[in-house]
């Protein structure tokens, strides 16, 4: 899974939030989290032009913790995005 | 702390599944040092039929003896506190918490099984005699998981402040995951034991794995029908709670929401009916598979496996039903081999916890690509189907096929085998079912129904007249004729 940027992806009860040390975005559908992490990354400027492939992987321990028990994973996502 | 799986061994320090596997296939290895002649397995405490105080149980290998009971169950508490807090450390629960909830529920255990092995409760008829009694009520040893079961219900239900007091070490899954790596080394004992019981184990691995590509493809189409149809559920919310009561209850529910990004809300609340349900399934199966179809031992248990939800529950099910069902055939003077019904319950479950990754997998795929199309846009890793894995079929397939590939490589070596692998696979293992009952119950909150109506309908709806008798068919279609290998054979 390679990847130009890597993210944590959680949701917080009403919209998706992806996040890095130097990135946020967030949306209520993926979506529409796809659309804003494009528009971060064109602000954030030295991505313009390039096609990225940006990892999400869900952070399994935001999940309640007598379920995580039964199964450790939620899921992981490449998006490509076009700055 | 973030818990990311990136890496292909991500997880392997500090997720239940593979702390169940290094439990597991560390007190394998250690067993197998019998074959040395070094038994460091046996201060194992195992309970006895008993009549008189304190013959209720003994160290489960003559070498430590010396150890009497007591000694022995103060050994065995030391040594898998030690172990698994090492494992609750590293799966960064809080161990403090986690010492003092194993603790009580280690007494509460043993004490329960102890109960259970009450002559007057577990005697066979014809040992009646041997223990001095007239009367009883011939229920087996293994009554006691039932009443580890009941106390735990009492306390999920009834005392709820003391139930989140001991919750940091109810890990039904873990428990009961460890204990089926153990039913690894019991099933490779029972396949060398005969020739017979070697083709009947395939063959119950193979006939379990058509039952349950079968059934998955009956149960899901159909569930999601209804529950989109006639009870208008969402898209979301249908495929979810369909994979939770169709495959494997909690685990599915939370592969399914993940391959098809649901908020996790909608997993959580669907678990909670899961595991609530799979409580009255545990409760009411096996004495009604037992009443109803007391000649068909491995249909019986195959059933089971692809009716109750949870590999906890399942497992607890399946060895009430064993238990229930090898006495009943005692009673009738069929005297059938114990564990093979509990392996014909755990055998579909298995199949259907393998099946979990793939499935989610295609479901991903079609959401991504059909249901939600973003073309060019999102992919979904290959990588996902190894994530969702069950770990612990690795260590439970490694232990049967080591015990099965030792004994024919090293035929003179099998009786010292057997030494440290009875320790393991036998007291062990019921000692991690009877944590799991006793972990399930208070785990099992029946309030938490409250406000799931339509779901909680939905569900029933499901169970008896969907997933049960299609269950129950396909288990007949695959299983019908085949039976336990008997005593001495």
């Amino acid at each position: 899974m390679k990847s130009d940027i890597d993210m944590v992806i959680v949701h917080d009860g009403e919209q998706w939030i992806a996040r890095n040390d130097d990135l946020q975005a967030a949306g209520r559908t993926l979506p529409e989290l796809d659309a804003d992490l494009a528009r971060t990354l064109r602000r954030a400027g030295g991505y313009q032009g390039r096609t990225l492939t940006v990892f999400m992987g869900f952070d399994f321990a935001t999940l309640p913790a007598w379920i995580r028990q039964y199964a450790p994973h939620y899921f992981n996502r490449l998006v490509r995005v076009e700055v | 702390m973030n818990e990311i799986n990136r890496k292909w061994y991500s997880g392997m320090a500090h997720t239940e599944d593979w702390w169940a596997v290094w439990l597991g296939l560390g007190m394998f290895g250690v067993g197998l040092l019998s074959i040395w002649g070094y038994d460091l397995v046996g201060w194992q405490l195992k309970t006895a039929t008993w009549i008189e105080p304190g013959k209720w149980a003994v160290p489960s290998s003559k070498a430590y003896a010396s150890l009497g009971w007591f000694g022995s169950f103060v050994t065995t508490y030391v040594v898998w506190t030690v172990l698994t807090s090492i494992g609750a450390y590293f799966m960064r629960l809080d161990v403090k918490k986690y010492i003092i909830g194993w603790t009580v529920l280690y007494v509460l255990a043993w004490t329960c099984w102890i109960i259970g092995n009450y002559a007057y409760i577990a005697a066979p008829v014809n040992q009646f005699k041997k223990f001095g009694i007239t009367w009883g009520l011939s229920l087996g040893g293994d009554t006691g998981f039932i009443i580890a079961l009941l106390v735990g219900l009492v306390i999920g239900n009834f005392f709820k402040p003391f139930a989140a007091f001991i919750k940091e070490a109810c890990k039904p899954e873990w428990f009961i995951k460890t204990a089926i790596v153990y039913l690894g080394i019991k099933l490779g004992t029972m396949s060398v034991d005969s020739v017979t019981a070697k083709g009947f184990a395939i063959e119950l691995a193979l006939a379990g794995a058509a039952a349950t590509f079968v059934a998955y493809l009956l149960f899901w189409p159909l569930i999601y029908a209804l529950g989109r149809k006639v009870f208008r559920l969402p898209r979301e919310w249908a495929a979810v709670f369909c994979s939770g009561i169709s495959i494997c209850g909690v685990s599915a529910s939370i592969a399914t929401a993940g391959a098809i990004r649901a908020k996790p809300i909608i997993p959580a609340l669907v678990s909670t009916l899961v595991v609530v349900y799979a409580m009255i399934e545990l409760v009411v199966l096996p004495g009604f598979f037992t009443a109803v179809a007391p000649d068909q031992p491995i249909v019986n248990g195959a059933a089971m496996g692809m009716t109750v939800k949870t590999d906890g529950a399942d497992a607890a099910a399946g060895a009430i039903l064993d238990e229930m069902m090898v006495a009943n055939a005692a009673s009738r003077g069929i005297m059938w081999q114990k564990d093979w019904i509990l392996t014909a319950a755990l055998m579909t479950k298995i199949w259907i916890d393998i099946f979990i990754g793939v499935w989610a997998f295609l479901l991903a795929l079609l959401w991504v690509y059909k249901v939600e199309r973003q073309p060019g846009q999102t992919t979904v890793p290959v990588s996902e189907v190894w994530f969702r894995f069950p770990k612990f079929v690795l260590g439970y397939l490694f232990c049967w096929f080591s015990v099965m590939a030792i004994a024919s490589i090293w035929p003179e070596v099998i009786k010292d085998l057997k030494v440290g692998a009875s320790s393991v696979q036998s007291p062990m293992r019921s000692m991690f079912f009877a944590m799991t009952f006793v972990s399930l119950g208070v785990l099992s909150d029946f309030s938490k129904l409250k406000g799931l109506g339509r779901m909680a309908l939905l569900y029933g709806v499901s169970l008896v007249f969907i997933i049960a008798p299609i269950a129950y068919l396909v288990a007949w279609i695959f299983h019908n004729g085949m039976m336990p290998p008997l005593v001495g054979s």
